[in-house]
């Protein structure tokens, strides 16, 4: 596959706070690459480094394989969507997809048949004539990606687009974006804090955290094999619960920090004694001890969402099970497969396996 | 006694009072001059009947006698140059200003903030200060231009003829151009960062920025300013009382001086009402102008 997006050694500073450390980044054509972290971690300023909006400090940015690094953000053929939409306020729907073209050089009739057939894709078809004013934060964020589309770029830059939609809207808008992604082509880099959003969209996450990457590659590999524990956490939903421990003469269990120490086995070895974190995720805690490896924890709350029942014990362990449970439970035992146990040194965060 | 106050605090009784305030005020000092100034330009007024309300009416007479004066379209003309000229450099050089100041260096708002101390100036110091930068002899204006070479003899701003009109219009433009600023200023900040930024990657060059983002959603800042700024200038008195008084020989005079001359130098009061009335009938459009552009502003 040929890359479309090469980042190699993204330095950014403001002043004296150094917001990018050495970012290396390869993205293919046509694939769908998630920017996630908490706010702060940098993935906005790394976004609008590849879109030239901010200028950068040290390394090497390729688009297309061409070098852009000094060229100015409308030499780089590169789209984006922004949080706000940014749209044009005085401009039509049609003018606000057909100013890019008209700059390009495309006469008024062609600007105008190119923007009714994107607009069609988009269902935008019957809104062309209105104002940005007169139209509902859905079809904003519509006009947004069609002024995108419109433009057949070299790859696409989304910067939280959904995040001013409300959640019925932001699910549906997600499926949505990524079908258009899959329809056009294209490349996209898409930033966003909702790790559900970069789960669910994208081939590639890229985690960031104080504007180092984490950890990237695929989103099930980041769900089943996080490199650390900051990831661990960060990735999937409710968070994974973690435990200090220290693994048994066997070196095969973990004695856990909890009353009566429960003691869990895990897949591979580690070195006797060795003091762990250990990483529980919620939903591979199964209801019922069956087959060993269980523990027996003291309940404090049952929250119900219909599908599924979050029990959080009295040491703030949560449990998510897919079953009813009954009310008025003093304790629950529940198994866990020992290929599921992670263990993370406990001050570094680093897996080991 | 005790109803009327519940009324008066929880009904409407308090709002009543307010708007009645506000309208009294305008009634008082401004519609009741503003009728009796036009009611003046029908009648023959003179120091003797100045206290009366029943004086003789004399139709159209003041009109008439006003436009056939030989000065009148001298002075129209000077007028127009007045007005036209300071609003346009006001308005280009404080609309310069305005995007200068609104690049990211350090020390900008500050600096900024510093222009404004020209506008709080009282026109008839402005004046003064103008005066003597003017000034034939010793002004610092042709020293400057002298030591650069621009000019060979004295220019005499204030009293030749062929420029003294000039010398109110340079003063004037000084005088505006901070208003002019800071209300540009306030529109330009007002217009998201991320607009600018979509233009960009839209492949839209500096200046095709200016034109298809600054300028049009500047509209309604630009027609304020530009209505404004002509109201502004038609009133300026100041600056001629202390400048030039009009003169030599009306070369410099405008309509708002030369209506005060007229009812308060010679104490032909209708007349003066006349030249009054006529720019009363201008800014009313420019006024009408002023609203209508204020309320097509684009929201977000």
């Amino acid at each position: 596959m040929t890359q479309q997006i090469t980042l190699s050694g993204i330095e950014k500073h403001y002043g004296g706070y150094h917001a990018l450390k050495g970012i290396n980044l390869d993205i293919p054509k046509g694939q769908f690459v998630a920017l996630v972290g908490p706010s702060g971690c940098g993935k906005s300023t790394l976004l609008r480094t590849i879109a030239g909006l901010e200028t950068i400090s040290g390394g090497r940015i390729e688009i297309a394989g061409r070098d852009v690094t000094a060229v100015p953000p409308r030499g780089r053929d590169i789209a984006m969507v922004f949080q706000s939409y940014a749209l044009y306020p005085h401009l039509t729907v049609e003018g606000n997809m057909t100013y890019a073209l008209r700059l390009k050089g495309l006469s008024k009739a062609e600007a105008k048949a190119r923007a009714a057939e994107i607009a069609e894709i988009t269902g935008l078809s019957a809104l062309l004539q209105r104002y940005p004013r007169e139209l509902s934060g859905g079809q904003r964020q519509r006009v947004a990606m069609g002024r995108a589309i419109v433009r057949d770029p070299a790859a696409f830059l989304f910067d939280e687009p959904l995040s001013n939609l409300d959640a019925a809207l932001r699910v549906h808008m997600r499926a949505e974006i990524r079908k258009l992604h899959n329809r056009l082509g294209a490349t996209s880099v898409y930033v966003t804090h909702d790790q559900i959003e970069a789960m669910t969209m994208a081939d590639h996450v890229v985690v960031m955290r104080a504007g180092v990457v984490e950890q990237q590659g695929a989103p099930l590999e980041l769900y089943d094999r996080p490199a650390n524990q900051f990831v661990a956490g960060f990735i999937g939903s409710p968070a994974m619960n973690f435990v200090p421990g220290r693994v048994g003469e066997d070196e095969q269990s973990v004695a856990l920090d909890l009353a009566g120490s429960p003691v869990l086995r895990f897949a591979g070895r580690r070195p006797s004694g060795e003091a762990v974190t250990v990483g529980l995720r919620p939903e591979h805690l199964e209801l019922g001890g069956a087959g060993g490896n269980s523990l027996t924890l003291p309940v404090a709350l049952v929250e119900r969402t219909g599908s599924a029942s979050y029990i959080v014990s009295d040491t703030d362990l949560m449990i998510a099970a897919t079953e009813r449970v009954a009310d008025g439970l003093g304790q629950v035992t529940v198994h866990i497969a020992s290929e599921r146990v992670h263990l993370f040194h406990p001050t570094t965060g680093v897996a080991l396996r | 006694m005790l109803r009327f106050d519940r009324v008066f605090r929880d009904g409407g009784g308090f709002d009543t009072l307010l708007v009645m305030l506000a309208l009294g005020y305008l009634v008082v000092f401004s519609a009741f001059p503003l009728i009796y100034n036009v009611v003046m330009s029908f009648q023959e007024v003179d120091l003797f009947s100045l206290a009366s309300f029943d004086r003789p009416f004399v139709g159209w007479d003041n009109y008439s006698e006003v436009m056939g004066e030989r000065v009148f379209t001298p002075i129209f003309w000077n007028t127009v140059q007045f007005v036209g000229l300071s609003v346009f450099f006001q308005l280009t050089i404080g609309f310069g200003l305005a995007l200068f100041f609104q690049q990211d260096f350090p020390g900008a708002t500050w600096l900024r903030g510093l222009f404004l101390a020209g506008w709080i100036l009282p026109g008839l110091v402005v004046g003064a200060v103008w005066g003597w930068i003017l000034a034939g002899d010793f002004g610092v204006l042709n020293y400057v231009l002298q030591s650069l070479g621009l000019i060979e003899g004295k220019i005499f701003w204030l009293s030749d003829p062929s420029v003294s009109l000039y010398s109110g219009i340079i003063a004037n433009i000084w005088l505006g151009i901070p208003f002019n600023m800071i209300l540009l200023s306030v529109g330009l900040a007002a217009i998201p960062a991320d607009v600018y930024e979509a233009a960009e990657l839209d492949g839209a060059s500096r200046l095709h920025r200016f034109l298809t983002i600054t300028l049009p959603l500047m509209r309604a800042q630009l027609g304020a300013v530009i209505s404004l700024g002509v109201i502004f200038t038609l009133q300026q008195f100041d600056l001629f009382a202390a400048l030039t008084r009009g003169g030599p020989s009306n070369a410099s005079n405008v309509l708002q001086y030369w209506a005060w001359q007229l009812s308060f130098e010679e104490y032909r009061i209708g007349q003066g009402s006349v030249v009054s009335v006529l720019m009363i009938l201008f800014v009313v459009i420019v006024a009408f102008v002023y609203v209508r552009s204020t309320r097509n502003e684009h929201a977000g």
